[in-house]
């Protein structure tokens, strides 16, 4: 493999422009070394580092260029965060309706006293989910509706901000909403004598668990890559 | 004008068949007769932009240097978006022409 200080010195400040994506990064920085070798193998004449000097300079600003790459990626980024969020608002609806069909299937009632217990749990559940549900259609919306620019601006952050705003928002009510869901089936499960029943209720909290965790584990990740990208923006 | 028309140009120099990114760079060159020097690292987010939406696919290459290379090639979407855009920009060059001069009525008339 050859080497060259210029290249490697242009590419690591590539990378390093570029970590607001670290996957995208890895492949920019293959695909452009292979460019700036290819452009200097057809000038043969040239003196070799005031080539590599040229091709350097006539590939641009690797600010500009990280800058055109970051527009694309968040792009993707918010489109991911908007699946992530449906099959959250969906996981959690099923685990819910599933949970409750499970109950009557298997006639598995609860005793007086925490009759009016569970109630008030549900009533906050219903509500909560309803919350995420509303405030995620919004995001959805919101995301369908927004045209990622050529290059990653301040116009276009705040646009991701709104992404990641939304999806936050979703996150919080869908988590009250589990939380409660746990409680109830806390509650259910102390006073149960099916332990072999008690399988599909708990598999379904842990599914809706899995879910939100995954978007909270998204909307985290997509926070830090605005503060890199930000950088950009100095 | 040109950062506009960017996507449509890329596709248009990968009409002939696949090339990875250098030679993408050397055939819009070759094909404006030296006029389009864009700089050279803008044509990497577009290739790459233009693969998330859809319009072109890539893969790595082992090239005889023995380095790896990204290939891009149109899909059937791609091919689809270029022929659409080629059918504007003909009608918008055609108007623009009639309207410094350059064109006759008739083959505006033809166009629509």
């Amino acid at each position: 493999m050859q080497r060259s200080s210029i290249f490697t010195e242009y590419l690591d400040a590539l990378a390093r422009e570029m970590r607001f994506d670290v996957p995208l990064s890895r492949r920019v920085r293959r695909e452009v070394e292979d460019h700036l070798w290819e452009t200097i193998a057809n000038e043969p004449n040239t003196d070799p580092i005031e080539a590599q000097r040229c091709a350097v300079a006539r590939f641009g600003d690797p600010r500009k260029i990280a800058c055109q790459y970051a527009a694309s990626s968040f792009r993707r980024q918010t489109r991911r965060g908007g699946v992530i969020t449906i099959l959250a608002l969906t996981g959690t609806y099923f685990g819910m309706k599933g949970r409750g069909a499970w109950y009557g299937f298997m006639q598995w009632g609860l005793s007086d006293h925490l009759k009016d217990l569970v109630a008030t749990w549900i009533a906050i559940d219903l509500n909560a989910f309803r919350m995420a549900l509303a405030i995620g259609i919004i995001g959805l919306g919101y995301i369908a509706s927004r045209r990622a620019p050529m290059s990653f601006g301040p116009g276009y952050r705040r646009q991701v901000k709104g992404c990641v705003a939304l999806c936050a928002a979703t996150a919080v009510a869908l988590l009250v909403s589990v939380v409660t869901d746990i409680v109830i089936t806390g509650l259910r499960l102390y006073e149960t004598r099916l332990p072999a029943a008690a399988l599909v209720p708990v598999l379904s909290i842990a599914a809706e668990v899995a879910l939100v965790s995954m978007l909270i584990a998204h909307i985290r990740a997509t926070i830090r890559r605005i503060a890199f990208a930000s950088s950009l923006l100095m | 004008m040109l950062k506009g028309h960017l996507d449509m140009i890329v596709l248009a120099a990968l009409a002939s068949g696949p090339a990875h990114g250098y030679a993408v760079i050397q055939e819009i060159r070759r094909r404006s007769g030296g006029a389009f020097d864009l700089p050279e690292g803008t044509i990497y987010p577009a290739l790459h932009r233009l693969e998330q939406t859809g319009l072109l696919s890539s893969r790595w290459t082992a090239a005889d240097s023995g380095r790896q290379r990204r290939v891009y090639a149109l899909t059937r979407h791609g091919r689809r978006a270029l022929a659409n855009q080629r059918a504007v920009w003909r009608r918008f060059a055609v108007a623009i022409g009639e309207l410094v001069g350059e064109t006759s009525h008739a083959a505006v008339q033809h166009i629509h």
